[in-house]
């Protein structure tokens, strides 16, 4: 469903070129539960931004779906993620003055679910995610773990075939970000989403079925694990 | 639509201090640009009411070698008929007023002073004018006695007050002195100024005699029941009077044209007032839209991150910064209407300031507000097209990084 082809992303500042990846293959399958590791500046977020179609890579190509993204505008870019791709960030990215229903809720609003629907899916995955009862919570009267099942929420509930998850428990306890991984396996496993998280932490790097290594902005290990 | 409004909303009350400051600053713009432009056209339409009932009539016939300069005040161009003129105005259904106008000097005690003298008659003069309901003190004048109606501020300055006899020296028709000893029978308190402080009304007949007009006036004062565009009628008036080629008629707004050009120059400077108000409201609004976007870059980022498009989010802070924009309009328009409000019902009364200063505007002391609908509508519809035209500065700016530099900006 993703493929990335000799992919490259260069960040110039004003003096000097830094290639954050030099040149990343890979393959994602539908279903897989993925992580992509490796210690800090080894480019792990930048290639998710680019599976993602958050950015373009310097060369090479993403392909979404067996589509070529670099041919697509702004406009085609946004109707791809806001219909396929659901993400989970780091430091969770609510809004602050939504409660936790209307926040997940957003992600499909932009879909023009009608009300009624969008009122059952969104109960219906706070549910799923361990939020019951706490619809109308503003994200500040949430603990972090609870912000972060929100996230998760909003990404799932559009049922897209993908969510990336950039460091999704970077910001959490060690028991909490256990928890929102159990639960994002337990998603996967339930919806058949295709999960790829990026991590430098090997608790998390032990919930992955898949295994991307990155090292100096390549590809050093990519290994399939059975559980 | 329904959700990036929802959001607008609730973005209203994430900063309320600011949101109030700044709508609170707008609400202060609007609200002075309703009073203040209330304020001009009240005193503006006052003033106009005041030079067409107290001053120059809704029009006048005057002799065509008198308009060369209508300044000299001198009798040596007149009307000689001014019977047949009348009887063509009759037969036009216009009322007409017979006036002498002059140049004298007035001499009370050991003082005098130099004014302008009306020589009106008493019976007629009411079609047009309306001297008479503005007698402060005494009474109006009588058809042939030697008496003076004199403006307050004009009796004030001379010392005189009703019953004294005061002297009036002119030239007669033929350029000879001629003094009269006249007897002040009423003071009249004029809401035109130019009236009450300089303008001596005589009755016409003692005019006649003493002055040697013989039947001749230097004008006949003309009353419209139209004040704003006496055009029409000007015109059909210009037609019945062709059989008079010596005759010219002027409408009250070619006879006012000194005022007319104050009340512009007033006005232009009034908006230039006002603008310079709505620059601080519009830079308020821009710095709130500009810190709203600037705290919400990540936020801007995860949006986009999840697909909603660019001119939905200009949308969601064009939407916000109208929301302030309405706030501070509605309070500054209930404010503005208040303020008005009371200025249309009982004015503020500046006599003490100006006193008897000529500040252009033909209003006595107590100036009032009129109600101006373009102004009720156009100000909060510029307040609120404003702000959402100045959000659209920072939301770009905004659109313009990459998403990724969204989701990382601290």
């Amino acid at each position: 469903m993703l493929r990335a082809e000799e992919v490259r992303k260069e960040f110039r500042t004003d003096h000097t070129v830094v290639a954050a990846l030099r040149g990343v293959s890979l393959r994602i399958e539908p279903g897989e539960f993925l992580s992509i590791a490796g210690p800090s500046g080894s480019g792990k977020t930048t290639l998710l931004n680019l599976l993602g179609c958050l950015d373009a890579p310097s060369s090479g190509q993403i392909y979404f779906d067996g589509r070529p993204v670099s041919g697509l505008d702004r406009r085609e870019l946004a109707r791809l993620r806001r219909r396929n791709i659901g993400f989970v960030f780091q430091t969770f990215n609510l809004i602050p003055v939504l409660t936790a229903f209307e926040n997940v809720a957003f992600a499909l609003s932009l879909l023009g679910v009608e009300r009624g629907e969008l009122r059952r899916r969104t109960l219906a995955i706070l549910e799923e995610v361990g939020l019951a009862g706490l619809e109308r919570r503003l994200p500040g009267e949430l603990s972090g773990g609870q912000q972060q099942r929100v996230a998760v929420a909003r990404a799932l509930v559009k049922t897209p075939p993908l969510v990336l998850a950039d460091e999704p428990t970077a910001n959490l306890d060690s028991d909490t970000g256990a928890g929102i991984l159990q639960l994002m396996a337990e998603l996967n496993a339930r919806h058949r989403t295709t999960f790829v998280f990026s991590t430098h932490d090997p608790m998390v790097m032990g919930f992955a079925r898949r295994l991307v290594l990155l090292h100096d902005g390549l590809v050093s290990k990519d290994e399939r694990r059975t559980s | 639509m329904k959700l990036l409004l929802a959001l607008a909303w609730k973005n209203l009350s994430r900063y309320r201090r600011r949101t109030l400051i700044t709508a609170g600053a707008l609400a202060a713009g609007v609200a002075v640009f309703i009073w203040l432009d209330g304020w001009l056209a009240g005193a503006e339409r006052e003033s106009e009411r005041n030079i067409v009932w107290y001053e120059s009539g809704s029009a006048k016939v005057l002799p065509r070698a008198a308009l060369e300069d209508l300044r000299l005040l001198s009798l040596k161009e007149v009307i000689e008929e001014p019977a047949a003129v009348e009887s063509a105005l009759q037969a036009a259904g216009v009322s007409a007023a017979r006036r002498a106008v002059l140049a004298g000097e007035l001499f009370f005690g050991e003082g005098s002073l130099l004014v302008k003298v009306i020589a009106l008659d008493p019976a007629s003069d009411g079609r047009v004018f309306r001297l008479a309901e503005t007698i402060s003190a005494g009474r109006y004048l009588a058809p042939d006695e030697p008496g003076v109606l004199l403006g307050e501020w004009l009796a004030q300055d001379l010392g005189a007050s009703v019953g004294d006899l005061v002297t009036l020296r002119a030239r007669t028709r033929y350029g000879a002195f001629q003094t009269l000893e006249l007897q002040v029978a009423g003071l009249l308190n004029c809401p035109n100024p130019l009236v009450n402080k300089g303008t001596a009304f005589i009755p016409l007949s003692l005019a006649d005699q003493a002055l040697e007009l013989q039947g001749a006036v230097s004008e006949l004062d003309l009353g419209f029941p139209e004040r704003q565009q006496p055009g029409p009628r000007l015109e059909a008036v210009r037609a019945r009077l062709a059989g008079f080629p010596g005759l010219a008629v002027v409408g009250w707004k070619e006879l006012a044209q000194d005022y007319l050009m104050i009340a512009r120059a007033k006005t232009a400077g009034s908006s230039l007032l006002l603008v310079l108000i709505f620059i601080i409201a519009a830079v308020g609004i821009g710095n709130t839209m500009l810190m709203a976007v600037f705290e919400r870059v990540r936020e801007i980022g995860m949006m986009r991150a999840l697909g909603l498009g660019d001119g939905a989010i200009r949308l969601a802070f064009l939407l916000e910064a109208g929301g302030i924009g309405l706030l501070g309009t509605a309070a500054g328009l209930a404010l503005g209407a208040a303020l008005n409000f009371y200025m249309v019902r009982w004015g503020l009364n500046l006599g003490a300031m100006i006193g008897s200063m000529d500040i252009g505007y033909r209003v006595h002391t107590v100036f009032r507000s009129a109600w101006h609908p373009q102004a009720l509508i156009g100000a909060p519809a510029f307040g609120i097209g404003a702000s959402m035209l100045i959000s659209l500065i920072p939301s770009s700016r905004a659109l313009r990084l990459q998403i990724t530099d969204c989701l990382r900006h601290k």
